[in-house]
C-alpha cells in the first residue's frame, strides 16, 4: 500500500472565507473620524437612527459638534452659512467640507482646517461651533436654520423628481436632527444646544441612545 | 500542506528525451489563506451592525411672548427633581414650604415603581386594549383602528401629570433615563420646565441633604 502524501484540499476553505471577506466588506460602512467621542446614555427605545440626520454631537463640556449625513445638503448648507457671514469658498473647499466628518470650530478657521491632510486634522483641538445662550444669532443657529430650510428643499426637490418619473418616493430620506450627547454631560449644557436649534425651528430631535434589557413593570 | 512538487525529473539535463514534465497540480494555498482570514478577522471586528438607536423628542416651538406662559399647575400632580450624584426627590401635589421630597433612585424599585403605582389606572385600561388588540385578526384593519383610537382617547383622557425639573447637577443621563420610564410605564403626559426648579425646592432639596 502506497503512502498517501498528507495532503489538504483547501479549496472549500478559500472559497468560505473569501465569500465572508466579501460579505463583511459589502456591508461594512466605515466611520468618518469624530473630534470627539461620545458615550451616549442607554434606553429601552427600540426606534432606530433615520437613514439621513443632521448629527448634533454634544460634548461633556457643552461644545457642539455638527455633521450631515447627505453630502449634497451638506455643501449646500455650507455654502448658504458662509454667503451668511460673507466669506467666499471655492468650490474645492466645498467639496472637501462634505467629506470632512463633523465639525465642531467657528466658521473662519474651516478652510484653513480643511487645507490639512486626514491624519493631522484629528491633532487639531475642536472646541465646537459658537453658540451663544442669550438669543443672539449664533453660528451654530445659522447651521440649524439652514439644514432645517435646504432639507426641506432637498426633500421637495426629490418627490418632484420622483413624480416626473414616477418612480416611487422613498419618504424616509428626510433629514431629521439627530442628538448624540455624552451620558455624562450636564443636562443644562445639552439643554442650551437644544435651545438654538428651538429658535431655529427645529421641534423634533432624535436622542441617540445605547441599547438596553427588554424592561418589565414589576 | 498542499504542495507544488518541485524537481519534476531534470528539465534541463543533457542528453536523454525531453519528456513533458508530471508536475502536479497542486497550488500552495497557505498564503492565500491566511491572507483571506486576515481581512475577514479585520472586517468582522470593525464592521458594526446594530444601528444606534433613537428616542423621540418633540421640542414644543419657542413663543416670542414667553410671559403668557405659565408653568402648568398641578393639584395632584407627581413632580421630579433631578440634581447632582444621580440623586432624584419626587412629591405630589402642588409646592410648599412644607412639602416633604422622598429621595428614590432610577432603579426599577425606585422610579419606575413610582410611576408604575401612579399611573396604575391607565396601565390597566392600556392592558386591557392589548389583550383585545391580541384577540383581533392581522387582517382586520378597521378593528384595529379602532383599538388604536381608543388608546389615544386613555392617553388624552389621563390625568396623570408628572413635572420634571433639574438643577445644575443633573446629567443628560439622568434625562434620558426619565424619559426612558415615563415610556415604560406609559406616562402619556409629561412636562419638562424649562426654567428647571424653583428656589424653594432648591432648599428643600438642600435641607434633605442634611
Amino acid at each position: 500500500m502506497p503512502r498517501s502524501n498528507p495532503t489538504l484540499d483547501m479549496t472549500p476553505m478559500v472559497d468560505l472565507a473569501f465569500l465572508l471577506v466579501t460579505f463583511f466588506m459589502l456591508t461594512s460602512s466605515f466611520r468618518t473620524p469624530e473630534p470627539v467621542v461620545v458615550d451616549p446614555p442607554t434606553s429601552t427605545t427600540k426606534i432606530e437612527i433615520p437613514k439621513q440626520v443632521f448629527m448634533i454631537t454634544v460634548d461633556n463640556k457643552g461644545g457642539a459638534f455638527i455633521d450631515i449625513t447627505n453630502a449634497a445638503v451638506k455643501s449646500r448648507v455650507f455654502e448658504k452659512v458662509c454667503n451668511q457671514y460673507g466669506m467666499k469658498v471655492d468650490s474645492l473647499t466645498v467639496k472637501k467640507f462634505a467629506g470632512s466628518g463633523a465639525i465642531g470650530m467657528k466658521l473662519s478657521s474651516i478652510p484653513q482646517y480643511l487645507e490639512l491632510e486626514a491624519n493631522e486634522r484629528t491633532k487639531v483641538n475642536q472646541t465646537g461651533v459658537p453658540y451663544d445662550t442669550t438669543g443672539k444669532k449664533s453660528e451654530l443657529y445659522w447651521w440649524a436654520f439652514y439644514t432645517r430650510t435646504e432639507a426641506h428643499a432637498d426633500f421637495k426637490m426629490r418627490e418632484e423628481e420622483a413624480k416626473t418619473r414616477k418612480l416611487p418616493f422613498d419618504k424616509s430620506n428626510y433629514i431629521q436632527f439627530a442628538v448624540k450627547a455624552a451620558s455624562d454631560a450636564k443636562y443644562d449644557a445639552v439643554k442650551n444646544v437644544i435651545q438654538i436649534f428651538r429658535d431655529a425651528k427645529v421641534k423634533q430631535f432624535q436622542m441617540i441612545t445605547g441599547l438596553e434589557a427588554e424592561p418589565s413593570l414589576k | 500542506m498542499a504542495q507544488i512538487q518541485e524537481s519534476g525529473g531534470g528539465g534541463h539535463g543533457k542528453g536523454g528525451k525531453k519528456r513533458a514534465k508530471k508536475s502536479s497540480t497542486h497550488v500552495d494555498m497557505t498564503p492565500m489563506v491566511d491572507l483571506a482570514f486576515l481581512l475577514l478577522t479585520f472586517f468582522v471586528l470593525t464592521s458594526t451592525f446594530s444601528k444606534p438607536k433613537v428616542l423621540r423628542m418633540i421640542f414644543p416651538e419657542k413663543l416670542d411672548k414667553i410671559d403668557n406662559v405659565k408653568a402648568p399647575e398641578v393639584k395632584d400632580g407627581l413632580t421630579l427633581l433631578l440634581t447632582d450624584k444621580d440623586k432624584i426627590y419626587y412629591y405630589r401635589g402642588s409646592l410648599k414650604p412644607t412639602t416633604e421630597l422622598i429621595p428614590i433612585d432610577y432603579t426599577r424599585t425606585g422610579l419606575r415603581k413610582v410611576l408604575v403605582d401612579y399611573n396604575s389606572d391607565m396601565l390597566l385600561k392600556l392592558q386591557d386594549i392589548q389583550k383585545r388588540m391580541n384577540k383581533v385578526d392581522e387582517k382586520d384593519t378597521a378593528a384595529k383602528r379602532k383599538l388604536d383610537d381608543e388608546v389615544l382617547q386613555v392617553q388624552t383622557a389621563s390625568k396623570q401629570i408628572v413635572l420634571v425639573k433639574n438643577d445644575e447637577g443633573a446629567t443628560y443621563r439622568n434625562m434620558i433615563d426619565v424619559m426612558d420610564e415615563f415610556m415604560i410605564t406609559q406616562i402619556a403626559k409629561y412636562f419638562v420646565i424649562d426654567e428647571g426648579m424653583a428656589k424653594l425646592e432648591k432648599d428643600l432639596i438642600k435641607k434633605q441633604g442634611n
